[in-house]
C-alpha cells in the first residue's frame, strides 16, 4: 500500500472538527428558524422566499427547542470560528494556500473538468494536488464561512452592531443572507461529499490518516463519478507490471511513489 | 518540508489496517457515532449542558462589552407599523387584566435601591417627561416588527427615585401570573428604555401589557416584562421567567 503524506495534522483536525461545529450550527439554525419560518417583518410581506410558513422537518434539526437550539448555536459558534481561524492561519503560514487559491486560468481549467465530468472530453485534466473545481470549491469555503459569520452577528446583536445590520439591509434581510450562506455551506457540503465517494474514495484514508496513494488519484484513474472508481490494476502500483488495460493515450504515467516501500510477500 | 510532520509511513499501517480494514473501521465508527447521537433526546448529549452554560456566561460576558449606550435602534424609514398583527404574548390563560374592583387602582412599585421608593399611578406616570419611540422590536423567536412606542425612560423614573450606586440589577415583575425577567443596569438605563405606557399612537390595550410595560430595543421581547407592577433595582440577578426555563437570562440585541 503505497502512501504519501497528503494532509498535514491540522487540517484533518480541522477538518473534522469543522464537521462537527457545522452539523451542530446547521441542525440548531434549522431549529431556530422553525420558530418563525419566514422571513418578513410583522404586518409586511417578503418579495424572495416561496415556503412561507413551511417548517424545516423535525429530523434535520438540533437542539430540541427553541431555547435548547439557541444555547447550541451560540457555542457551538465559538468552535465554529476558533477552527476556521487555526484552519486558515495554518494554511497561510505553512504554504498550503498555493493548493487552494485559484490560479490563472481557473475558469477553462473548471470547464475542462465539467466537460470531462460529463464525458464530453475523454482524459482527465492534468492537475496537481486538487483539480479546478476543487480549488474552486475549497477557495470558496472560507469565504462562506466569513459571510456566515457576519450574517449571524447581523442577525445576533441587530443594535449594538446597526451599522453591520444596516450595510446587510437591515435585520429582515441579514437573516435571509444568512439563510442563504447556510444554504451554500449545505450545496457545498453535499457536493463535496458526493464527489469524495463517486470519484475519489480513497481522499476518505488522506483525511484520516493523512496517507494518499498517488497512483490511485483520479488522474491517474482518469474518474469521473462512479467511473474507474477502482485502481485498474490490483498488482502493487510499485511493481513494474504494467496496466492490463492500455493506457489513455497522453494520459501522464501514475506518479512514482518518491519512497518505494519494501518489496512485500504475498 | 512535510516529511518533518508527517510520518514515513503511516501510524495505520504500522499497525497494519488496509484500506479494507480501514473502511470497516470507518463505517464500524460511523455506526458507532450514529448510535451515540440517537441514545441522547434531542437537545443533546446531557453531559454538555455544562458546555453550553459556560458558552452562555462567556456570551453574557462578550455582549456586555459590546453594549454601548449611544447604540441605537433606529426602525427602517420604510417599514410599514405591525398595528393589530403585532403578535400578543402572555402566560396567564386569558388576556391579564387588572381589576379595579378586586386589587384596587393600579400602581407601579418603584422599589429596592433606591432613595425614594414610589408608587405611581396611571395618571402620575403620564405626567411625566414623555418619550415617543418608533423603533423595530426583536423576538427570540426570529420576527421583528415596528410600533411606535410612548412612555418614560427608565433612567428618568430612576434618576427621580434616587438610584443607589449598590444597584447594578433590575426586576421587572408583571400581575401576568408570576411573570418577570431581571436585567442588567446597562442595558435599563439605555436611552431608549422605556416604561411603555402608549403604542402607535392610542393607550397600550391589554393585548399589549396594558396599563404598562417595560420596552427597550436592546433586550429581546421576552426579556421586557408586561403588565408591570413592579420595578425593583437590586445588587444581584433575579433570573426570569423564561431565562429560568433555558433562554439566556442576558437576551441582549
Amino acid at each position: 500500500m503505497t502512501s504519501t503524506p497528503r494532509h498535514h495534522w491540522i487540517v484533518r483536525l480541522t477538518h473534522w472538527v469543522n464537521v462537527l461545529a457545522l452539523t451542530i450550527m446547521i441542525g440548531s439554525g434549522l431549529r431556530i428558524f422553525n420558530s418563525y419560518p419566514a422571513f418578513a417583518r410583522k404586518g409586511e410581506s417578503f418579495c424572495c422566499y416561496p415556503f412561507t410558513g413551511h417548517k424545516i422537518p423535525e429530523w434535520l434539526t438540533f437542539g430540541g427547542w427553541l431555547a435548547g437550539a439557541r444555547n447550541w448555536h451560540f457555542a457551538a459558534m465559538w468552535l465554529l470560528v476558533a477552527n476556521g481561524f487555526v484552519y486558515l492561519t495554518f494554511v497561510y503560514l505553512h504554504g498550503e494556500w498555493r493548493d487552494l487559491v485559484p490560479r490563472r486560468g481557473v475558469a477553462r481549467d473548471s470547464w475542462e473538468m465539467v466537460k470531462f465530468y460529463l464525458a464530453l472530453r475523454k482524459l482527465h485534466p492534468h492537475q496537481g494536488k486538487h483539480n479546478a473545481l476543487q480549488r474552486t470549491a475549497y477557495f470558496a469555503m472560507p469565504w462562506v464561512g466569513v459571510a456566515a459569520v457576519l450574517s449571524g452577528l447581523a442577525i445576533w446583536k441587530p443594535v449594538q452592531l446597526a451599522p453591520l445590520t444596516h450595510l446587510l439591509g437591515g435585520f429582515v434581510w441579514a437573516r435571509y443572507w444568512h439563510f442563504l450562506v447556510m444554504l451554500a455551506l449545505v450545496i457545498l457540503t453535499l457536493g463535496h461529499v458526493f464527489m469524495v465517494f463517486a470519484v475519489d474514495p480513497y481522499a476518505l484514508r488522506a483525511i484520516v490518516t493523512g496517507g494518499y496513494d498517488e497512483a490511485k488519484s483520479p488522474e491517474a484513474r482518469n474518474a469521473r463519478p462512479f467511473v474507474n472508481l477502482r485502481a485498474r490494476t490490483d498488482v502493487p502500483v510499485t511493481s513494474a507490471a504494467p496496466p492490463h488495460d492500455e493506457p489513455p493515450s497522453g494520459a501522464p504515467p501514475p506518479a512514482a511513489p518518491s519512497d518505494p516501500e519494501p518489496t512485500q510477500k504475498p | 518540508m512535510s516529511r518533518l510532520w508527517l510520518p514515513r509511513h503511516h501510524p495505520a499501517e504500522r499497525l497494519g489496517i488496509d484500506r479494507r480494514a480501514f473502511l470497516a473501521a470507518g463505517l464500524a465508527a460511523g455506526a458507532g457515532a450514529t448510535l451515540g447521537l440517537a441514545g441522547c433526546n434531542s437537545q443533546g448529549p446531557k453531559s454538555a449542558q455544562g458546555l453550553l452554560r459556560a458558552a452562555e456566561h462567556f456570551n453574557e460576558k462578550v455582549e456586555r462589552a459590546l453594549f454601548r449606550h449611544n447604540a441605537m435602534n433606529v426602525a427602517p424609514s420604510g417599514a410599514a407599523l405591525a398595528g393589530a398583527r403585532f403578535p400578543s404574548y402572555f402566560i396567564a390563560d386569558d388576556v391579564p387584566v387588572w381589576d379595579e374592583k378586586e386589587r384596587g387602582i393600579w400602581r407601579l412599585e418603584i422599589a429596592g435601591l433606591v432613595q425614594r421608593p414610589a408608587k405611581l399611578t396611571l395618571g402620575e406616570l403620564q405626567n411625566l417627561p414623555r418619550t415617543e419611540l418608533r423603533l423595530e422590536h426583536f423576538c427570540v423567536e426570529g420576527w421583528s416588527a415596528v410600533a411606535v412606542r410612548t412612555g418614560v425612560l427608565l433612567a428618568e423614573l430612576a434618576r427621580r427615585a434616587g438610584l443607589l450606586p449598590e444597584a447594578r440589577y433590575v426586576d421587572f415583575q408583571s400581575f401576568d401570573d408570576n411573570y418577570h425577567e431581571s436585567w442588567d443596569l446597562d442595558s435599563a438605563l439605555h436611552p431608549q428604555t422605556l416604561i411603555v405606557y402608549g403604542q402607535d399612537g392610542g393607550l397600550l390595550e391589554p393585548a399589549f401589557g396594558a396599563p404598562a410595560r417595560v420596552y427597550s430595543p436592546v433586550k429581546l421581547g421576552y426579556k421586557c416584562t408586561k403588565y408591570l407592577t413592579r420595578i425593583v433595582f437590586l445588587p444581584e440577578k433575579n433570573g426570569g421567567y423564561w431565562s429560568d426555563q433555558g433562554y439566556e437570562w442576558y437576551g441582549g440585541v
